[in-house]
């Protein structure tokens, strides 16, 4: 081979990410795209299900039965991502008995390892299900962290050679005589890793090849070269809760509807989702009755729901694609299989593939698939190793237990570090300066946020998605101001500011669709801890000078040494 | 007394069984209660951390907010899940309950937690397993002592004695055990005729006030191990001064409260204990008796850790009809008129440095003692502050954490040194050893002072 | 009745205390009865009275000029300015508080690094007014992650602070562990403990104040977090002061914060002084009464006891303070079901940006000119109850910087007005 080719991936989500590892694993120039932080589209929002395929095992048996595999190599190479949580699809009284054997009979005939449970052993796997539910199946399926994920699926393609950009927007395809030859790239401050103030600008990235993984943004890259690709973005919401409610995978057994799945992830469980076609990925309504449905609708399986407390919402776009003969109108009857476009076979301009559909439990094949496609182009014959190879952070996971001591971590705490960690534990935590508890509710300390740091700059919401510092019951009232703090010991005053801003801004965001009742409560507490306390609403440093020798200068008529014995603990009758 | 408003308007209501979901009943046993959505309440303020008093000692305890609603929100379900062993540092004061504005179950889960890394994590075969179980089944011990108290007294203060134990069972040598009174409450109380006996005095009573002498006016007392062990004069106090009011006193068969085994994780235990204690209290309180506590360890036990902790039949009952001794009469009697009236001479015409215990707090009484015998004439009252004693039961006598009960307690001892009296005043046996042994006062109970107040 | 008096307040924060030792001076037989601990343990222990206008303006010099051009319905207008200033005087009187020699505002340093309005501070905080023109060392702890010394100094130095300032950061004297809670720190310091340096027994105040020294540099006063001392605050500030040669002062922080806690116990020792009985640790869940009061009811396990009273202050508190609670459909104050005006959907109880307009951060009970609480028709609700603190609705406390002087304010009021109503 005279030279190694180089691949713009665009698109740093689960497929993205896992374009880029493989096709750098197998030796190619790669340069990956994100116009915001990894995770940043649809990937970021989804509610965290490792399907085992029981799912699709009715409507969609291929995807059923990539799903289990799928799922099986996950578990394998990602096991510091994925909790094996099992799930079950549970049949209310009222949810027909055909579609339960008819799932029973699918997941069977597509390799799912799949069980009926009587309504008492399903009840004593999980007690908070309904009093009143008639039986359920049981299925592997699993929880994923889809954030370190993608976090170590980009890790590993920076291990073999790959360039990772993100808050790089792409403004153009550059186009040449009828062939795609490159983007054009406007960095929000970098390149590199995102410092904030840092000054931005254009970069035009020249490529052997694209590779369009943009997901419901397709269309829009494809609009830059005249290109017609019709995503239709589906909208679905997300409704997390303060605690995991269940410690299994909990699905509705019924063909189709909306709220029909809650997910165990991580300290939370999740609640999902509706399905809704929109016009903009980027801009569509968030609706309360979504949320309200969401918590009605799925107390009918776990009653407690209804009264328990919920942290935040959030919406994702589905990037479905369907072929153009199709034509289905409702979301929820389009396929979730994935396509590749070649843009070269099918509108004539070469040098560069779409990849639009498809899920994100199988992202690791589609990546393997456009990858082979991508070397194809190019004579490459390399073997896809992304099944085998573990990601960083999965390699000899079973030592795990051993290092919680080591660690000076109280059990929980050292447990969770420990599991997102996986096997980086050992070079992230061992520090001999004081480890002190940053995020309380989620037991991150400051050696994880440290990492999290040089892994990402001083992007404070790429810090929360690494280590989920912010995403617990407080949603960053206590915790917001120690991680700017963990922030100045590398960045200067000004972009720490700016950093705190963007994470104070970007945890309200979702926690509006949770203020009511203890949440309502905990807004409060945290709105009179960043404005009253530090006033973080007024910062003087942000606005016009402050007239200081206008204020009071503190001298008092005493001595103003505080003479004054203020009483204090027990002291309401001592000294 | 001349107020002759006989019927109390106070009503107890059902208790509060209404509108909530109850997640819970297919647990196999109720050591398995999931504690997660407790978490739900907690928005982290800490309030609970700076009313703890281990936390302000000793850092190896990491605090309520860690240990309540933090671990069980982190911890998972699965068995790979243990519970942080710093659980054991906890003293069981409670006093984290009090302070949560949000309303989380601290106690609750702290409970449940150290049951669970008992049961689960610690080797039964451990010095600090068998030393901790013989200290929590103190009424184990104390029914054999009480058998041969001279005997006893001598043998369990006895130097080597005390050294080994120190040595072998890491029971602290720096404390005296408590004597053991040469006759039980319960051989007093059955010597003196029983309940018969009380149904008599209590007519008596009603007529000298004037009130009907078939009135409902009943109680089930729960005198708990210490008053019956080693504090009698506190159990018959409790008697004559219900008496006094024109109540029937009964004491039903009873076991240990409970409480020092919640504070060692023994739940099974206590579930024995309690069973028995619930069973009979529930029994009376069907007909009509309210359940009287005059250690208010034993009264919190019944109100609120036994229908956290358990699930046993009649327990919601049995814990809205408990009060504490003088909270009931507050309740239902003109108390404060009463003590206005009377005077006290002799051995209690006294000023009493008063310690309010945690648990006592816990329940809102605090400060009952100080507003009622503040009128009190020929005697005075001194609340030495909101500190805790220290001992926390159990905790004070464990040779590894003597030195910290001993740090919490400073607190309490300088106010005490530094109030007016010289003897001193609290409702919980074992926060009295606390002030006995850190001030060397004599320790009275409110019951003991009422008594001579109100009773010829 | 068996439990009985003149004055019932409920509720133990800023507010309720102030009422009830108000009411208590006034002659009144007052009971308080409080729930669980108040949210002053939550606050940095600044009592700020008016910080910024409801429009943003500020910082504000002077709070009392201010207060005269707020809105009809805002709380100080109710009670009136004059009121406000008996109010500050009880309080200065009964917590040894400093800045009352000035109607002006001091600005304070925060431990998120801005300065503040307010005015009121602790005797701990005063020499950290930042209109001081002495130069500055803040000092931080390694392992309490709530203040970054460097991170604050560099933060005051650009809001143009007329000072120099420098921070640094130690690791406490001792072998602390690093989740130890403040109250651990500020016993060792109370006690004055001893901890091993370098293989040493050394008491803690003179290791802090010799691993500071040598990290002078000729500044004048130097801040600590809020860690210094809890029953013994004043000694060990002393102390420190000193064997380092400087003015030494507390940021203050929260939560937990032991500033707060400290004005709590001050503030109860005010109570108890004044000869009013209190209790804590149930709630009040129901009341009887039509038109007034007659008693309301505290919750034990289970069991409703009766308290009555001739007079009631509301003071349980806002949002925060559980005494306005909610759910999906309303906004409502739990103890005597009060009329609280929300709008109807819930999406407009925000506002979209994080430090935006908030309807939330108003929610609260609506007054007469004696702060008897409304009904929807503008009616009081009771003859005999009155309202004050975080359960008043409209004014954005946070945003204005003025939660803790309008709980002094309508504190002092309610209790004021229920006292004069029994005598």
């Amino acid at each position: 081979m005279a030279s190694t080719p180089h691949i713009a991936v665009l698109g740093g989500g689960s497929t993205g990410a896992g374009i880029a590892r493989d096709l750098a694993m197998r030796g190619l120039d790669v340069t990956l795209l994100e116009q915001g932080n990894l995770t940043h589209g649809t990937t970021g929002r989804m509610h965290g299900l490792l399907h085992s395929g029981g799912r699709y095992a009715v409507s969609d048996q291929a995807s059923a039965t990539e799903c289990i595999e799928e799922n099986r190599v996950l578990r394998d190479i990602a096991s510091h991502c994925v909790e094996m949580t099992g799930g079950l699809f549970v049949k209310r009284p009222e949810d027909s008995e055909e579609y339960f054997e008819e799932k029973l009979q699918g997941c069977a005939e597509c390799g799912i390892p799949a069980e009926a449970v009587s309504r008492e052993e399903a009840r004593a796997m999980e007690p908070h299900l309904a009093k009143d539910i008639d039986k359920a199946i049981t299925v592997p399926d699993g929880a994923v962290d889809p954030f370190r994920l993608v976090v170590a699926n980009a890790a590993s393609a920076q291990e073999h050679g790959a360039r990772i950009e993100t808050h790089s927007t792409v403004t153009d395809l550059l186009v040449e005589g009828g062939e795609i030859v490159g983007v054009e790239v406007e960095h929000a401050s970098g390149p590199g890793k995102r410092v904030h103030g840092t000054e931005g600008g254009t970069e035009e990235i020249h490529a052997d090849y694209v590779v369009n993984a943009t997901g419901a943004w397709a269309g829009r890259i494809g609009d830059m070269a005249g290109l017609d690709i019709e995503v239709r973005p589906s909208k679905g919401v997300m409704t997390i809760m303060n605690v995991r409610q269940v410690d299994t995978v909990i699905n509705r057994c019924k063909p189709k509807g909306d709220a029909d799945i809650i997910v165990p992830h991580e300290t939370t469980a999740i609640l999902g989702t509706t399905d809704e076609e929109v016009e903009d990925p980027e801009d569509y309504p968030e609706e309360q009755w979504e949320v309200d449905m969401m918590i009605d609708t799925l107390s009918e399986l776990v009653p407690m729901l209804e009264q328990a407390r919920t942290i935040r919402s959030f919406w994702g776009v589905r990037p479905l694609y369907e072929p153009p003969d199709v034509g289905s109108t409702d979301p929820t009857d389009i396929t979730r299989d994935f396509f590749l476009l070649d843009h070269e076979d099918r509108d004539d301009v070469s040098g560069m593939t779409s990849i639009v559909g498809g899920k994100f439990t199988t992202y690791r094949m589609m990546g393997e698939k456009i990858s082979d496609h991508v070397c194809g182009k190019f004579g490459i014959d390399a073997d896809c190793r992304t099944a085998a190879v573990p990601l960083p952070g999965s390699e000899d996971f079973s030592v795990l237990r051993d290092y919680m001591a080591e660690f000076g971590l109280r059990s929980p705490i050292g447990r969770r570090s420990v599991e997102r960690l996986g096997s980086r534990a050992d070079e992230v935590l061992k520090t001999d300066r004081p480890n002190p508890t940053v995020c309380e509710c989620e037991g991150v300390t400051r050696a994880e946020v440290k990492d999290a740091i040089t892994g990402s700059g001083s992007d404070l919401n790429a810090v929360r998605i690494r280590t989920r510092a912010t995403m617990g019951n407080c949603q960053g009232g206590i915790c917001s101001h120690r991680l700017a703090n963990e922030l100045h010991q590398e960045y200067d005053q000004n972009v720490v500011r700016q950093a705190w801003d963007e994470l104070l801004q970007e945890r309200w965001k979702g926690q509006r669709h949770a203020l009511w009742g203890q949440q309502l409560s905990q807004a409060a507490l945290n709105y009179s801890l960043h404005a009253t306390t530090q006033n973080r609403d007024h910062d003087p440093a942000d606005g016009d000078p402050v007239d200081f020798a206008a204020f009071d200068d503190g001298v008092a008529p005493s001595d103003g040494s505080g003479a004054t014995d203020v009483a204090a603990d027990g002291g309401r009758h001592g000294d | 007394m001349s107020d002759a408003e006989e019927s109390p308007t106070f009503e107890p209501v059902a208790p509060n069984t209404g509108d909530e979901f109850e997640p819970v009943d297919v647990f196999p046993d109720s050591d398995d209660f999931d504690l997660r959505p407790g978490a739900d309440s907690c928005y982290k303020c800490a309030a609970c951390d700076t009313n703890c008093p281990v936390a302000e000692v000793d850092d190896d305890f990491p605090g309520p907010k860690f240990q309540g609603p933090e671990q069980w929100r982190l911890k998972q379900t699965d068995d790979d899940y243990t519970v942080d062993d710093s659980i054991m540092s906890c003293s069981n004061c409670m006093r984290c309950d009090d302070a949560c504005p949000s309303g989380v179950p601290l106690s609750q889960m702290h409970n449940t937690a150290r049951g669970e890394y008992v049961s689960e994590q610690m080797d039964k075969l451990s010095v600090e397993y068998v030393r901790n179980r013989i200290l929590a089944n103190y009424r184990t011990s104390a029914f054999f002592a009480s058998k041969v108290p001279r005997l006893a007294n001598v043998a369990m203060n006895f130097g080597p004695a005390r050294w080994l134990m120190e040595k072998t069972l890491g029971v602290t040598s720096e404390r005296d055990f408590p004597e053991f009174a040469r006759e039980t409450f319960r051989e007093w109380w059955a010597a003196r005729g029983g309940a018969d006996a009380s149904r008599s005095n209590a007519r008596e009573s009603r007529q000298r006030r004037g009130e009907p002498t078939d009135s409902e006016k009943k109680v089930a007392y729960f005198h708990g191990c210490y008053s019956n062990y080693n504090t009698p004069e506190v159990g018959k106090a409790m008697v004559r001064v219900y008496e006094h009011f024109g109540y029937e006193v009964v004491a039903p068969e009873q076991r240990c409260s409970g409480t020092p085994m919640f504070a060692n994780g023994m739940l099974a235990d206590a579930r024995r204990h309690a069973a028995v204690n619930v069973s009979s209290m529930s029994d009376l309180v069907e007909q009509g008796y309210d359940a009287v506590a005059s250690c208010t360890s034993c009264s919190m036990a019944l109100r609120q850790e036994y229908p956290e902790l358990f699930d046993i039949d009649g327990i919601e009952a049995v814990a809205a009809n408990t009060f504490e001794a003088l909270e009931y009469l507050r309740i239902n009697e003109d108390l404060t008129g009463a003590v206005r009236e009377a005077e006290v001479s002799g051995d209690l015409a006294e000023e009493f440095a008063y310690h309010a215990p945690c648990h006592a707090r816990n329940q809102g009484l605090d400060r009952q003692a100080v507003e009622l015998f503040r009128d009190l004439d020929g005697a005075g009252i001194e609340d030495v502050g909101e500190s805790c004693s220290g001992i926390s039961g159990t905790y004070g006598w464990k040779e590894e954490k003597y030195e910290k009960s001993m740090a919490i307690g400073e607190e309490m001892f300088e106010h005490m040194a530094h109030a007016q009296g010289e003897v001193g005043m609290t409702e919980c046996p074992t926060c009295a050893m606390q002030m006995e042994h850190g001030s060397g006062y004599e320790i009275r109970h409110p019951l003991e002072l009422l008594e001579a107040a109100l009773v010829e | 009745m068996a439990i009985e008096s003149d004055v019932l307040v409920v509720g133990g924060g800023l507010a309720g205390l102030t009422s009830a030792i108000t009411a208590a001076r006034e002659g009144a037989d007052v009971r308080l009865v409080s729930y669980k601990q108040s949210t002053l343990r939550h606050a940095s222990g600044l009592v700020d009275l008016l910080g910024y206008t409801p429009d943003g303006e500020g910082p504000l010099t002077d709070p009392y000029e201010a207060m005269a051009a707020l809105h009809d319905d805002h709380p100080y207008r109710t009670v009136g300015v004059e009121t406000v200033r008996e109010a500050m005087a009880l309080f200065d009187e009964v917590t040894g508080y400093q800045g009352g020699h000035t109607d002006t505002n001091a600005l304070l340093p925060t431990h998120g690094g801005t300065v503040k309005p307010t005015a009121r501070y602790p005797p701990g905080a005063a020499a950290g007014v930042a209109s001081d023109d002495r130069d500055m060392l803040l000092v931080g702890l390694e392992s309490m992650t709530d203040f970054d010394a460097p991170h604050a100094a560099a933060h005051l130095d650009a809001a143009g602070v007329p000072f120099a300032v420098r921070g640094v950061t130690i690791q406490f004297p001792g072998d602390l562990r690093a989740d130890a809670k403040v109250t651990r720190y500020a016993k060792q310091l109370d006690t004055n403990a001893e901890v091993a340096v370098r293989g040493r027994n050394r008491p803690v105040r003179d290791a802090l104040a010799e691993r500071v020294n040598p990290l002078l540099e000729g500044e004048e006063r130097v801040g600590f977090p809020a860690v210094l001392g809890d029953d013994r605050a004043d000694a060990v500030r002393a102390a420190l002061a000193e064997k380092m040669g400087v003015d030494v002062f507390e940021v203050p922080s929260g939560p937990p914060s032991l500033p707060g806690l400290r004005l709590e116990d001050a503030l109860f020792e005010a109570l108890d002084e004044s000869g009013a009985r209190f209790e804590t640790g149930n709630p009040v869940v129901d009341y009887e009464g039509d038109g007034a009061i007659e008693r309301v009811f505290v919750e034990k396990y289970g069991t409703k006891i009766p308290i009555s009273a001739a007079q009631y202050v509301l003071a349980t508190g806002g949002l925060v303070g559980k005494g306005i609670e909610s759910d999906r459909e309303a906004v409502r104050e739990p103890a005597f079901d009060c009329h609280v005006p929300h709008p109807a959907d819930r999406y407009e109880w925000f506002d979209v940006d994080v430090f935006g307009d908030h309807a939330f951060a108003a929610f609260g009970v609506v007054t007469d000119a004696t702060l008897r609480p409304l009904d929807g028709s503008g009616a009081p609700e009771f003859d005999n109850l009155r309202a004050a603190g975080g359960v008043l609705g409209g004014y954005d406390y946070a945003a204005e910087k003025s939660g803790a002087g309008v709980s002094i304010a309508t504190g002092y009021a309610a209790g004021r007005n229920a006292a004069r109503e029994v005598r």
